[in-house]
């Protein structure tokens, strides 16, 4: 009995070794040099499966921006546009738009990348469905001018979209993509990618990804630019928890998760690093706003969602939900970097903050009264009224502050019920029109507020169940939509005129209050500086990229901030 | 009637057996906190009273969350939702281990045979796995709903004890005389064979509510236990989540797991007692 | 012989059969649907979404009738592909799950089988003696009684965070890559240890208490007071208690395997271990509708198959059984 006891234990770990596919591996590449290693977390929740920069959502950490990169790089903050790929590109007439792609790019095999790639990356979104597909919905032909110019010719030039996807779209290799199946371009994983960017695939298991210094890289000749970290391992968020753990002992450089604590952290001797030395630490994100669902009763009744606005206290969910970390949101709801489109006169006469008599002045007003005196109104008819505000199970931080929410509601006579569905329910509810109220986070930051209006006043509301496309409240005005429409076709370079659509949108949104902005959401960033320093910093002098890895924001100048870093020299 | 001798015979040595008495005690004491709890404290379990992550002071006994709620509200809410679940999911699942092990018992032949198959069946599934594919997929969850699921789970330990045991008593004499003088089936379960065991019930009845309660702990430590409320298994989810094991928050997971333990852990040593007051080849070695 | 697992057969044949239908229908009888939750977290833009949600939906195979997705799924099944998964889009669920087995495999087989034998040897020790059952049985009743994750939370706490003594999270260090060095493998069991004591610290508390009161039962027996009226030494009497005791203590392993797996699956999510549990989690938190169902069928099948060889084994060791079918034939 016990010999066959021990010789099943044996067998158990022979397999539980050789499983684990051991290969005979020299040490070499089994160690990665610490000072010569950059970690990074907080993207990734999952093992690295997927390399196709087409897929949106599933493509391992640093796809787009490390390995494929797009033609321009866009800095929100300073609201420009770097040439990246492309050398320069501009308007040449109302419907073309003529690009320059720069000379001496290659691909980390050596060879050429020229408007062929970029020709051809394009055009492959007509031949099958990419996430840019419906790009050609608007977009004519492109033309081969000579060998580094292209014109792109519009049916429509929708300015605004266009700037959008010059800094996103990544550009792949007609040389190895030319000759794979649409199926697998589309939905293929693309092991061992090529790409023209800064590091190399090097390896991957179930915990993280490893990049390599790539160097041949183009832009060192080109730019002067050199990326600082030999490697780069992204690791596999497993919780929370862990990511805290690992920045507190420095053995995460960079972690973009949001770990509540951390502004306390900062002076507790751990060499950590945020952007904002002080609050609100974080650069915003999105902005988090409250979906009211406007086809029932009685979120119908613009005074009713008047004093819904009066009644919710967003300062206490700042400060005591979030300590700080994230900041109240101006009535408009647009983010910080697009003060400038913010209409303050507007924001002046129509916005709307937290005041509690107000509101229970609007209510009083618009007929609507505690007529069976259980501390909250009714409807004008006598009906109860009990609203459920939905937020996914498990979003600790969000179901907080619904309970906030429903606490000062209930002061001004609101009765509001927080509840908190599973994350396909809460989903399902918003994307089928079902909830009452709902938290919701969609619109990021982007070259444009167009982004976010056409967020906000989506107006294929027929299709919002399979395009997701916002407006989940089903706000119905036409005119709004065909604003939105107008903003797009506005030229980037003409903010006076986008201004003054933008001012009417504004002021469509604060007298309909389809939406309640609530708050910014930050771009969470802890960075520890045991191992590595100059990282960005507000702080004037410092390097002003960000340090954030989620996608779509190396090609935001998060890649600039690597060539930035300093190894710090270890006793 | 062997009735009354017998009760006095059980009480005589009920209130000798050291290790019922502890664990009833034990038992006792956490349901009185479960009952009286929630009216020391002011608060409920989600609000915000303080700043996070304080250690146990004289205000807040337990200590605060990462978001400042007041644990030992949490605590006493949570111990409430975990006996709820322990006594109708045990309960539950003990009625319908009665109900299937009695008729399995009783009737034999064919009945015993299909119903035999049921219980395997239910038995070899490891039930949390099932549970996590349906508990999963609903949009709100409900307490009453997490203890249903726990006793369709768990019964077929107590159908197959009842059953083993029925059958052992069902040959003996007194049931004969009883289907001899035409008693109803039904009549002589209730008056023949279910009074001696009682005590058996009543064992097994304390294994399905530890049972429940360790299961219902571990739904919830998943994340999938009821979407609204407090329990103790959802408490160390939380913990857990928000990093008190990094941050050194031991106040907010000791607690939980250390009532579950002392009530689980007490029920059983209660149940061992149990065993030996009715079985006397146990109480000498 | 024949009847005997010709019934056992059958019991597993309908199990398996009840829980691919289960397993297969909930998701689909729930609100929503996978390809919304891919959309969702690929934050496309509206026009888009439109062309990826019909080109998706037909990629899942879910624009054909129910029941013809039922019989692709059993199909599927035996051609041992258990789908794509959404989550790590598109990696095969089989290639995932393979990945995460092996350190089951490592955690789960030591943990069971070392506490069965440490439980039963010290159940054994406890049934000898007055002084040993006192001191013995309630510690193990409060070790069966310990929820796996707090036991872990514990571990993790004490010998993590608060002594440095041991990793606690992960399978090993994140500087490394899996290989045949030492210092991977040391790797390896510094982030074994915890977990593993864990589940065995549990286990063997529930063992050890079924062995104790498996051989006061057979000390009762006659045999065993036949043997001491003839003045056998207590040895002898206490070996055989012992091995017919065992027997009970297979069929019991058979039946825990169901919990077992449970408990293993908290434990793997307070480490981070990465084993098919802690993947149900994620499966769960990602809404990775194939991922889960592909993961909790494997499971199924593994504990089925278990007690299918644990059965073979008890025919093996327990004689009566034999004599038993022989005299059915």
């Amino acid at each position: 009995m016990r010999k066959a006891v021990i010789m099943l234990l044996v067998v158990a770990l022979l397999t539980g070794l050789l499983g684990l596919g051991l290969k005979p591996v020299s040490a070499a590449t089994t160690q990665f040099p610490r000072s010569q290693t950059l970690y990074t977390g907080g993207k990734q929740w999952g093992p690295p499966s997927n390399w196709n920069p087409f897929m949106t959502g599933n493509y391992a950490t640093g796809t787009i921006g490390l390995c494929y990169e797009t033609l321009f790089l866009y800095d929100p903050l300073t609201a420009k546009f770097t040439p990246w790929l492309a050398s320069s590109g501009k308007w040449t007439n109302s419907t073309t738009y003529r690009l320059v792609l720069r000379s001496g790019l290659t691909w980390s095999d050596g060879k050429a990348l020229t408007v062929d790639d970029v020709k051809f990356t394009i055009e492959l979104g007509k031949k099958t469905t990419l996430n840019f597909s419906s790009l050609w919905s608007w977009l004519t032909s492109i033309t081969k001018v000579n060998s580094t110019t292209l014109d792109f010719k519009f049916k429509t030039a929708l300015y605004q979209e266009w700037d959008n996807y010059l800094y996103n779209l990544p550009i792949v290799p007609q040389h190895i993509w030319g000759t794979r199946s649409l199926t697998d371009v589309a939905t293929g994983a693309n092991d061992k990618p090529v790409g023209s960017g800064a590091y190399l695939y090097n390896t991957y298991d179930q915990t993280k990804m490893v990049w390599e210094k790539n160097v041949n890289w183009w832009a060192t000749k080109a730019l002067k630019l050199s990326v600082a970290p030999k490697y780069i391992i992204d690791l596999v968020n497993t919780s929370n928890e862990n990511s805290l753990g690992l920045v507190l002992q420095g053995q995460e450089d960079l972690n973009n998760n949001y770990l509540p604590g951390i502004s306390t952290l900062l002076t507790g001797g751990y060499a950590l690093h945020t952007y904002y030395p002080s609050a609100p630490y974080d650069i915003a994100a999105n902005t988090a706003w409250l979906d009211i669902n406007l086809q029932k009763k009685p979120m119908n009744d613009l005074a009713f969602r008047k004093a819904l606005a009066y009644g919710i206290n967003v300062a206490d969910i700042v400060s005591r939900d979030y300590n700080n970390m994230v900041s109240a949101a101006n009535p408009t709801g647009l983010l910080p970097m697009w003060n400038k489109y913010v209409d303050q006169a507007v924001v002046k006469k129509l916005g709307i903050t937290y005041n509690p008599a107000k509101a229970k002045q609007v209510l009083a007003a618009a007929g609507y009264k505690d007529v069976n005196h259980d501390g909250y109104v009714e409807n004008k008819d006598g009906t109860k009224i009990t609203l459920k505000l939905i937020v996914p199970n498990g979003w600790s931080d969000w179901m907080a502050a619904a309970q906030m929410i429903s606490k000062s509601a209930k002061a001004v006579g609101l009765r509001i019920v927080a509840s908190y569905p599973d994350f396909n329910g809460y989903l399902d509810a918003r994307l089928k029109g079902t909830f009452d109220l709902a938290i919701d986070n969609q619109a990021n930051v982007s070259n444009s507020p167009w982004t976010y209006y056409h967020f906000i006043f989506y107006d294929q509301l027929k299709d919002i169940p399979t395009t997701q496309g916002g407006n989940y409240g089903r706000y119905n005005n036409k005119t709004a939509f065909a604003l939105v429409t107008q903003l797009d076709k506005t030229k980037t370079t003409d903010l006076t005129a986008m201004k003054a659509v933008i001012s009417k949108l504004q002021t469509i949104q604060l007298t309909d209050l389809p939406m309640i902005p609530l708050w910014y959401n930050g771009m969470w960033a802890q960075m520890s500086t045991k191992y590595w320093t100059n990282w960005p910093s507000s702080v004037a002098g410092k390097n002003h990229d960000l340090p954030v890895t989620w996608n779509g924001y190396w090609n935001m100048t998060a890649i600039l901030m690597l060539t930035q870093l300093k190894a710090v020299k270890q006793p | 009637m062997a009735q009354p001798r017998k009760q006095n015979e059980a009480l005589y040595f009920m209130r000798r057996n050291a290790k019922l008495q502890i664990g009833v005690v034990i038992v006792f004491l956490f349901i009185i906190l479960a009952l009286v709890g929630p009216l020391l404290t002011k608060y409920q379990p989600r609000d915000y009273v303080a700043p996070g992550a304080q250690p146990p002071s004289s205000e807040f006994w337990f200590g605060t969350t990462s978001f400042g709620e007041d644990v030992f509200t949490q605590f006493v809410y949570g111990l409430r939702s975990t006996f709820l679940v322990g006594i109708v999911g045990g309960g539950l699942g003990t009625l319908i281990g009665i109900l299937i092990g009695f008729t399995a018992g009783y009737r034999g032949g064919i009945v015993d045979e299909v119903l035999n198959m049921l219980t395997n069946i239910v038995l070899v599934v490891p039930s949390l796995v099932v549970l996590l594919i349906v508990a999963a997929y609903l949009e709100v969850r409900g307490l009453v709903f997490e203890s249903v699921y726990i006793a369709l789970f768990s019964w077929p330990w107590a159908a197959r004890a009842i059953r083993a045991q029925t059958f052992s008593l069902r040959s003996r004499d007194f049931v004969d005389l009883g289907r001899l003088s035409g008693m109803k089936p039904l009549k002589i379960i209730f008056t023949e064979i279910a009074p001696n065991m009682m005590s058996y019930l009543l064992l097994t009845f304390i294994l399905q509510f530890g049972g429940a309660i360790l299961t219902a702990a571990t739904l919830d430590f998943i994340g999938l236990g009821p979407t609204e409320g407090m329990s103790l298994g959802l408490m160390m989810n939380n913990a857990t989540t928000y990093s008190a094991i990094m941050l050194h928050m031991w106040w907010w997971f000791i607690p939980p797991g250390l009532a579950i333990t002392a009530i689980v852990g007490s029920l059983y040593i209660t149940n061992v007692g149990l065993d030996e007051v009715f079985n006397p080849k146990l109480r000498e070695m | 012989m024949r009847r005997y697992f010709g019934r056992k057969l059958l019991i597993y044949a309908i199990t398996f059969v009840l829980a691919v239908t289960v397993d297969w229908a909930i998701p689909r009888f729930m609100p929503g649907n996978p390809v919304e939750i891919l959309i969702a977290r690929a934050g496309l833009k509206a026009e888009s979404a439109k062309l990826i949600y019909s080109y998706y939906m037909k990629a899942f195979g879910l624009n054909v009738p129910i029941w013809r997705q039922y019989l692709n799924f059993w199909i599927a099944l035996f051609h041992g592909d258990l789908g794509v998964s959404l989550w790590l889009f598109p990696q095969p669920v089989m290639k995932i799950i393979k990945q995460a087995v092996p350190y089951d495999i490592l955690l789960l087989l030591p943990a069971i089988l070392l506490s069965w034998l440490a439980g039963n040897k010290f159940g054994a020790y406890a049934a000898r003696s007055k002084w040993l059952d006192n001191t013995i049985s309630p510690l193990a009743y409060i070790l069966q009684a310990t929820p796996y994750m707090w036991l872990g939370m514990l571990l993790a706490w004490l010998c993590g965070v608060r002594l440095h003594l041991l990793p606690f999270s992960g399978a090993y260090s994140n500087a490394m890559m899996p290989s045949f060095s030492w210092s991977f493998v040391w790797s390896l069991l510094q982030h074994w240890i915890l977990p593993f004591a864990s589940l065995f610290i549990v286990q063997f508390g529930g063992w050890a208490i079924g062995m104790r009161n498996m051989i006061i039962y057979e000390l009762e027996a006659d045999y065993s007071h036949y043997l001491e009226a003839l003045g056998a030494p207590r040895k002898l009497v206490r070996s055989y208690a012992f091995h017919n005791a065992l027997l009970p203590q297979i069929t019991g392993l058979a039946l825990q395997l169901g919990a077992i797996v449970g408990g293993a699956l908290a434990t793997e999510i307070v480490f981070s271990y990465p084993g098919i549990g802690f993947l149900i989690l994620q499966a769960i938190q990602n809404h990775d509708y194939f991922l889960l169902q592909g993961s909790c069928l494997f499971i199924i099948i593994g504990v089925l198959l278990a007690n299918f060889l644990i059965d073979l084994a008890y025919v093996l060791v327990d004689p009566r059984t034999r004599v038993g079918m022989q005299g059915e034939g």
